[in-house]
C-alpha cells in the first residue's frame, strides 16, 4: 500500500492556514435577512402570551415569528430524530430555560438583537425537574405524553404513554447475576456522577435557508445533511428532492451538529418570509441546544476468590433534558457497554433515558461511553485497591480477550483490549519493578489508568460515487462532513490507492444533497468504516469500469495503462467519464426485547484508554496531571499523523470534562453561559502527552481501519480518579474533579470535613 | 450591540467636560475590552462613549520620578508597563503579574486606568499596586484628587470616582529594599479568574517582617486590606508558626464570597495557605 | 437611537480603503465587509483568539475592537501573509505539524505566533505558552501548535 497508511497533511491544510476555508459562517446572500432568537427565561411554563408590538415598531425590523405563525406553514412543527418532541418555536409550553420562543427579523443583526430585548412573554411557571434520578417519579412531567418518531422498533412501546418522563428504558439479562451476587466471595457497589457539560464547537451553530424555484436550499454548519433533507422535508409534506441541503468545513462538531438543530427554523422562517434568513448563535446562545448527559450510575459486582468478577449489576439513569433528540439512542448503544470490557457471565443492565426541564442533552464525542467508563472503571480500580491486588493485574485478569463475547452476546472481534491495556501499562512503566515515587511534603503523586469500548452506531447506511474524468483524475461525492477529524483526507487516500494514483490528485465534494449520496450521519466515529468501505467499494466499481472500457478500447488485459490512455483511446480524445457508486450497510441483529442481547449488535468495537500521573497538593486540593498517556485501538491507521491527534484532542476535550467543566444551573438558568466562566482547557493545561495507536486490524475495514474520533476520551476521567485515589487515597465520584472537591475529600478523610457554603 | 455615539476628544479637560455626573449612560472608554464585554452582554448600553485615545500623550507615558517612585499614566496599555524596563527593574512583582493577567492580545489594547477603573474584585492590578503603596490621581472637572489605591474601591465593581472624574495616573513608591509578591490562584484552568489574589509587600529588619502590606482581591467583594493579618505578621520572623497565626488572621478577617470559583470555606482554606505562600516567595523571589 | 455612521481611512492588507462605519460595530464585523471571514467572532469575549487581527503590527482580538479605532491606522489579517504567493513560515509550520483540526481557531494562532517571534526569534516553552495562553482551540491541537511555533523559529 501507498496511499492508504501515508502520512500526509490534510488535504485543505492550506486553505485553513490562510483563513480562507469555507464555513457556513461566511456565507452571506442579497437580500438575506437576519434572524435572533428570544427563549424563554422560565424552565417550565404555559405560555400564556407574547408581546412583539415593541419589537415589531422597532425602524429596521422586517417582521418578529413565533410558534403560531410557524404553526400555519407546518401543522405539525415538532422534530427529533428519536422523537417528534421539539417544536421550531416554543407551542402552548416552554420546557427548559433558554428555549427558542420568538425570533425576530433584521437586515441588520444589531436591530435584530435589540428587537429581542424589546420582546415579552408571559409564562404561568410550573413545577421543575432537574435531575435525572428524581425524573423517574412522575410528580413533574414534562412532556404530557410521548411521541416516539416511530424509526425505532425499541421506541413503539413509548407511544402515547402519559404520565412519566422515562424516554426509553433499556434492559440487558445475561446468566443469573441473582444468584451470582449471593455465592460470590466479595460484593462491592458504588454510585458515581457526571456532569452536564457543552461540546463548543469554536463556529457556533449556524444556518440559513434561501427559497428556490420550487425549492428550498439549506446551509448549514451540521454533521447530518441526509438527516435533514429527510426531516425538513418530512415537516413541510414535501417530496425530499425538494430540499437542498449544503454543507461545507465545519468549525468543530462533536456531536453538537448532529440531526436538526437551527435547519427546521431557518426554513421555516425563510419560507414564511421569502427570502433568505441566516441564523448564527452566538457562544452564549449554545448552552440552551444540546449538552452532555449528566448521568448517575449505580453499579454493583460480584467477585470470587480468584479475583474474578463474576456478577455485575449497572443501573444507569441519563438526564437527557427538555427534548429527546438523540439521547434515547446513547441509552441503548451505549447501555449494553455498562459493565466495561469485562468477561462477567452475569450481567443486568437497566438504562433510562429521563426527561427533565435542562437543555436537551443529545451526543457528545463517545455517545455516552465516557460517562459508563468513568463509573465502571472508576469501580473497578476501587474493586482492585480492596482486594489489593494491582489495578492492571486486576484488569488483566479480567478482560475481554478476542472472540469472547460481551456482555450483549457479540463477539470481541478486532478488538484489541488486550494490547491497549499492555501498551498502557507499559507507557506508564508499571512494569517496570522500580517503586512509584508518591512524592512528600504536601505534594503527592499518583498514577492511574482506565480502559473503555465502544460499538459502533448500527445498522447505518453510506454511499459514495467516484467520478473518473478523462484525464485520470478522480472526484468524490459523500456526504459526510469534515468537521477537523480529516475525513475528506482519509477518503482521497483511499480512492488513491485503489486507482493508484496519488491522494492529492483526488478532489472531495463537500456534502449536497442535490449532488452527493445519502449518508445516514458523521457521527460515533462511524464514517471511516462505514463511508471508508462505501468509498473503496466505489473506487473498485470504477476501477471495473475502467478495465472494461480499456477492453472495449481494445487495449489487451492485465496491462496497466494510465486512465488518461484509456479514455482517449476509447473516445479518440480526452472525453467521457467512468462513474462507480457503491454503498455500504454491514450487517446488524436488533437486541431481543426481553433480554436485550444480540450476537451481531456492532460491525465493529472501538477500544481506547488512558493513564495519568498527578501531583496533588494537600492543601488546597489542587491536581496537576503530569503525565497522560492515550492508547486507542483504530485498526490499521489510514493517516496515522492525523489519527494520533484525533486521539490526543480527544483526551484533550476530556481532560476538560473531567477538571473544569461543568455548566452551572440556578433554578433552571444556565450561570455560566460563556468561555469566561464555563472554562475548556487551553495551552497553559495540557500534560505532557502521549498517544499511541496499538499495532492492530479491523478486517472488515477499508485497508484495515476503523473510527477513532472518541476513543481518546474514553479512560481519561477515570485514569486521573485513579491516580488521585493512589496519591492522596481519596476518591472522587463525580465529575468535574475539582480542587475544591478533593480538598473536602482529604478533609473528611482527615476527620475534619469542610463546612458547606 | 445596541448603537450609540462617540466622541474623541483631543485633551483630557474636553474629556472631562464632555462626561456627565448624572448620566450614567455616558462613559469614557480607554481600552474598550471591559466595557465591551458589558455591552455585549447587555449589561451596560451606553448613549455616548467618550473615547481616550487622542488625548494628550503624556497620559500614556511612564515616568521615573525624582524619588525612585514610578508614574504610571492611566493611557499606557498594559503591554507597555510590561515591556517597561523601569517596571522590570525597579517592580518585577508587577512585570511578573503581568504575564497572566489576561492575554497578550487584551494586554496589547487594554490601558491602566482602565484596569484601576473597572473595579472588578478579580482584576489583578489592583491587589498587586495596593500592596505596593500606590496612589491614583483623579482630574475631575473642577479639582484634581490623589489617594490610596484601595480607596478607589467602594464594594463590588464599585469605585469612588463621579462620574465626570477620571484617573488619570498611578503613582507607585519605589520598593526601596521591600519584599513584595502576588499570587493569583485560579482554582479550574490556568487561565482564569482567579479564586483568589492575595498581594504582600514588607521589609525585613533583622531578620523580621515590619510594615507589612497585605491585600486580598478576588475571593472579597473588593480589594481589601487585612490589617489583622499585617498586625500579626509586624515584627515577627518569617517563620511557619508566624506565617500561620497570619494566615489564619487572614481568614478571619476577610469577607469572602462564594462563586464559581469556590465555596467561601474553601477560599478561606486557600487564603490561609496563599499568605504564607506569598510572604515565601517574597522572600526568596521565586515566581511560584 | 443617534448614532453616527463616520467615514474611516486605513490600510487593510496593504492597500489604503475607506468606508462608512457606526461607533457599535466591531473589527470583524468591518471585515466581513470587505470578504475577510479569516478573522471570526467566535467566544466573544477576547478569550479564543479566533477573531485576532493585527492592527499597526499588534496582535488584537477583532471582537473587542472597535471598528472605528482603526482610523488612520494600518490593519493586516491573515489572509495577507501569503500575499507574495507563498505561505509564512509560520502558515508552512502550521501545515507541516498538523497544527489544526478543524481550522476555526487556526488564524488566530498563526497571527499570535506572528507577534510572538516578531519579539522572541527564539521562544522557549514558556515563551509559547505565555502569547498563546489567550488562544484556545477545542480540537486539543496544542501539542502540534507547539510543536509548529518551533517549527517556524527555526525557519
Ligand atoms: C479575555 C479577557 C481576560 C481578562 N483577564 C484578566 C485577568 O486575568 N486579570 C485582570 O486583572 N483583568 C483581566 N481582564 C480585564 C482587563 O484587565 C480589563 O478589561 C482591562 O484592564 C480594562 O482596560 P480597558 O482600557 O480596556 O478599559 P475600558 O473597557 O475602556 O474601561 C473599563 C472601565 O473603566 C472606565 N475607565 C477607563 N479609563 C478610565 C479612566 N482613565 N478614568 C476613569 N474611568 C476609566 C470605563 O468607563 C469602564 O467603566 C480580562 C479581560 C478580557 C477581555
Ligand atoms: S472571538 Fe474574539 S477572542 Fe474569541
Ligand atoms: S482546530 Fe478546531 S478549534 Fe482549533
Amino acid at each position: 500500500m501507498t496511499e492508504a497508511g501515508r502520512e500526509l497533511p490534510r488535504l485543505e491544510a492550506r486553505a485553513k492556514v490562510t483563513g480562507r476555508a469555507e464555513y457556513t459562517h461566511n456565507l452571506r446572500l442579497p437580500g438575506m435577512l437576519y434572524g435572533k432568537v428570544f427563549r424563554s427565561t422560565v424552565p417550565h411554563g404555559r405560555l400564556r402570551r407574547i408581546d412583539t408590538a415593541a419589537a415589531r415598531a422597532l425602524d429596521g425590523v422586517h417582521r418578529v415569528i413565533t410558534g403560531e405563525d410557524i404553526r400555519r406553514l407546518i401543522p405539525e412543527p415538532y422534530y427529533g430524530p428519536a422523537f417528534h418532541d421539539q417544536p421550531i418555536l416554543a407551542l402552548d409550553k416552554v420546557r427548559h430555560v433558554g428555549e427558542p420562543v420568538a425570533v425576530a427579523l433584521a437586515a441588520d443583526p444589531h436591530v435584530a438583537e435589540r428587537a429581542v430585548q424589546l420582546i415579552a412573554a408571559e409564562y404561568e411557571e410550573l413545577p421543575a425537574v432537574y435531575d435525572e434520578v428524581a425524573a423517574m417519579r412522575p410528580d413533574i412531567v414534562v412532556h404530557d405524553m410521548l411521541k416516539p418518531a416511530g424509526t425505532f422498533a425499541d421506541l413503539k412501546h413509548l407511544k402515547g404513554r402519559t404520565g412519566t418522563n422515562v424516554a426509553l428504558d433499556y434492559h440487558l439479562r445475561r446468566g443469573d447475576p441473582d444468584e451470582a451476587f449471593k455465592s460470590a466471595a466479595h460484593v462491592f457497589e458504588h454510585t458515581f456522577k457526571t456532569q452536564q457539560c457543552l461540546h463548543v464547537p469554536f463556529e457556533p451553530f449556524v444556518a440559513m435557508a434561501e427559497p428556490a424555484d420550487n425549492a428550498l436550499v439549506i446551509h448549514t454548519s451540521n454533521q447530518t445533511p441526509s438527516f435533514v433533507r429527510t426531516e425538513i422535508a418530512r415537516l413541510l409534506g414535501w417530496p425530499e428532492n425538494r430540499v437542498r441541503v449544503k454543507v461545507p468545513y465545519l468549525g468543530g462538531g462533536f456531536g453538537a451538529k448532529v440531526y436538526v438543530k437551527l435547519e427546521a427554523l431557518v426554513a421555516a422562517l425563510a419560507l414564511i418570509v421569502r427570502r433568505p434568513v441566516k441564523v448564527a448563535l452566538t457562544m452564549e446562545e449554545q448552552f440552551y441546544v444540546i449538552t452532555k448527559h449528566p448521568t448517575t450510575f449505580r453499579i454493583k459486582s460480584g467477585v470470587d476468590t480468584d479475583g474474578r468478577i463474576v456478577a455485575r449489576a449497572c443501573e444507569v439513569f441519563w438526564n437527557g433534558g427538555a427534548y429527546a433528540d438523540i439521547g434515547p439512542r446513547v441509552t441503548q448503544k451505549s447501555g449494553f457497554t455498562s459493565p466495561g470490557p469485562y468477561d462477567i457471565d452475569n450481567v443486568r443492565i437497566d438504562s433510562y433515558e429521563l426527561y427533565t426541564n435542562r437543555t436537551p442533552a443529545g451526543a457528545l464525542r463517545g455517545f455516552g461511553i465516557p460517562q459508563l467508563v468513568w463509573a465502571y472503571e472508576s469501580h473497578t480500580d476501587l474493586i482492585a485497591r480492596e482486594l489489593d491486588v494491582d489495578p492492571v493485574a486486576f484488569r488483566r485478569r479480567n478482560i475481554l480477550r478476542d472472540g469472547r463475547p460481551q456482555a450483549s452476546g457479540t463477539a470481541m472481534k478486532d478488538a484489541a483490549v488486550a494490547e491497549v491495556l499492555e501498551t498502557l501499562a507499559a507507557r506508564m512503566g508499571w512494569n517496570d519493578n522500580q517503586p512509584f515515587d508518591h512524592g512528600g511534603g504536601a505534594i503527592r503523586r499518583g498514577r492511574g489508568i482506565a480502559i473503555g469500548f465502544k460499538a459502533s452506531i448500527s445498522p447505518t447506511t453510506s454511499v459514495a460515487i467516484v467520478n473518473v474524468s478523462a484525464d485520470g483524475s478522480a472526484v468524490l461525492y459523500t456526504s459526510t462532513v469534515d468537521m477537523g477529524q480529516g475525513s475528506d483526507t482519509a477518503y482521497a487516500q483511499i480512492v488513491a490507492e485503489v486507482l493508484a494514483v496519488k491522494t492529492e490528485a483526488v478532489r472531495i465534494v463537500h456534502p449536497d444533497t442535490d449532488v452527493t449520496p445519502y449518508d445516514m450521519g458523521t457521527l460515533g466515529s462511524r464514517s471511516l468504516f462505514h463511508m471508508g468501505n462505501a468509498v473503496r467499494l466505489a473506487a473498485e466499481d470504477a476501477l471495473a469500469k475502467l478495465r472494461a472500457l480499456a477492453a472495449e478500447a481494445g487495449l489487451p488485459e492485465g496491462t496497466n495503462y494510465p486512465p488518461a490512455e484509456i479514455f482517449k483511446k476509447r473516445f479518440g480524445m480526452q472525453a467521457g467519464n467512468v462513474i462507480g457508486a457503491a454503498s455500504f450497510m454491514p450487517t446488524y441483529k436488533s437486541p431481543d426485547p426481553q433480554t436485550g442481547l444480540s450476537d451481531n449488535v456492532t460491525p465493529f468495537w472501538m477500544i481506547g484508554g488512558a493513564g495519568a500521573e498527578v501531583a496533588v497538593d494537600t492543601e488546597t486540593g489542587a491536581v496537576r496531571v503530569e503525565k497522560l498517556v492515550n492508547a486507542a485501538d483504530c485498526g490499521r491507521p489510514i493517516n496515522p499523523a492525523v489519527a494520533r491527534t484525533q486521539l490526543s484532542g480527544a483526551a484533550t476535550m476530556q481532560l476538560g470534562f473531567t477538571l473544569s467543566e461543568v455548566m452551572l444551573l440556578d433554578g433552571g438558568q444556565v450561570t455560566n453561559a460563556s468561555l469566561a466562566d464555563y472554562k475548556i482547557p487551553g495551552i497553559r493545561d495540557i500534560p505532557p502527552m502521549q498517544s499511541e495507536l496499538v499495532a492492530a486490524e479491523q478486517h472488515s475495514g477499508p485497508f484495515g481501519a476503523k473510527g477513532l474520533g472518541e476513543s481518546g476520551t474514553f479512560g481519561v476521567s477515570p485514569a486521573i480518579a485513579n491516580a488521585i485515589h493512589d496519591a492522596v487515597g481519596v476518591r472522587i465520584t463525580e465529575l468535574p474533579i475539582t480542587a475544591e472537591a478533593v480538598f473536602r475529600a482529604l478533609r473528611q478523610q482527615a476527620g475534619r470535613p469542610l463546612e458547606d457554603a | 450591540m445596541i448603537p450609540f455615539d462617540m466622541v474623541e476628544p483631543a485633551s483630557l479637560q474636553e474629556a472631562v467636560s464632555l462626561l456627565d455626573p448624572q448620566e450614567p449612560t455616558i462613559r469614557p472608554v480607554a481600552g474598550g475590552t471591559a466595557l465591551m464585554l458589558m455591552m455585549k452582554s447587555g449589561v451596560f448600553q451606553p448613549t455616548r462613549l467618550v473615547c481616550l485615545h487622542r488625548i494628550e500623550p503624556e497620559h500614556a507615558r511612564i515616568t521615573l520620578v525624582a524619588d525612585g517612585a514610578l508614574r504610571i499614566g492611566a493611557m499606557a496599555t498594559l503591554r507597555q508597563v510590561e515591556k517597561d524596563a523601569d517596571v522590570a527593574a525597579r517592580l518585577p512583582v508587577l512585570k511578573r503579574a503581568m504575564r497572566t493577567l489576561s492575554n497578550v492580545r487584551v494586554r496589547n489594547v487594554a490601558r491602566v486606568g482602565g484596569a484601576l477603573a473597572h473595579g472588578d474584585p478579580h482584576m489583578d492590578l489592583p491587589p498587586v499596586l495596593a500592596a505596593l503603596g500606590a496612589r491614583v490621581a483623579i482630574a475631575g472637572p473642577k479639582q484634581s484628587r490623589e489617594m490610596p489605591l484601595e480607596d478607589l474601591y467602594a464594594g463590588y465593581y464599585e469605585t469612588v470616582l463621579e462620574k465626570n472624574e477620571l484617573i488619570t495616573a498611578v503613582m507607585v513608591p519605589a520598593l526601596d529594599g521591600r519584599k513584595a509578591a502576588y499570587m493569583k490562584v485560579t482554582s479550574r484552568t490556568a487561565d482564569d479568574w482567579p479564586s483568589l489574589g492575595v498581594a504582600v509587600s514588607f521589609a525585613m529588619k533583622n531578620g523580621t517582617i515590619s510594615d507589612p502590606v497585605v491585600v486580598v482581591s478576588a475571593a472579597t467583594a473588593k480589594v481589601t486590606r487585612m490589617k489583622t493579618a499585617e498586625a500579626a505578621l509586624n515584627n515577627a520572623a518569617p517563620d511557619d508558626a508566624s506565617l500561620r497565626r497570619a494566615g489564619d488572621a487572614a481568614a478571619e478577617e476577610a469577607e469572602v464570597l462564594s462563586d464559581a470559583h469556590g465555596s467561601a470555606p474553601y477560599k478561606r482554606e486557600l487564603l490561609r495557605v496563599y499568605l504564607r505562600r506569598a510572604v515565601r516567595q517574597a522572600l526568596d523571589g521565586s515566581a511560584e | 437611537m443617534m448614532t453616527t455612521a463616520r467615514t474611516i481611512a486605513f490600510t487593510l492588507n496593504g492597500q489604503q480603503v475607506s468606508t462608512m462605519i457606526e461607533p457599535h460595530r466591531n473589527l470583524v464585523e468591518l471585515l466581513q465587509r470587505f470578504d475577510l471571514f479569516g478573522s471570526r467572532e467566535s467566544c466573544g469575549q477576547g478569550l479564543c483568539g479566533c477573531c485576532t487581527v493585527l492592527v499597526d503590527d499588534v496582535a488584537v482580538s477583532g471582537c473587542l475592537y472597535f471598528a472605528v479605532w482603526v482610523d488612520g491606522k494600518s490593519v493586516t489579517t491573515v489572509e495577507h501573509l501569503d500575499a507574495d504567493g507563498t505561505l509564512s513560515p509560520v502558515q508552512q509550520a502550521f501545515i507541516e505539524a498538523g497544527a489544526f483540526q478543524c481550522g476555526y481557531c487556526t488564524p488566530g494562532f498563526i497571527l499570535m505566533s506572528h507577534q510572538l517571534l516578531k519579539e522572541h526569534p527564539n521562544p522557549s516553552d514558556d515563551d509559547i505558552r505565555h502569547y498563546l495562553s489567550g488562544n484556545l482551540c477545542r480540537c486539543g491541537a496544542y501539542p502540534e501548535i507547539i510543536e509548529a511555533v518551533k517549527l517556524a523559529a527555526k525557519r
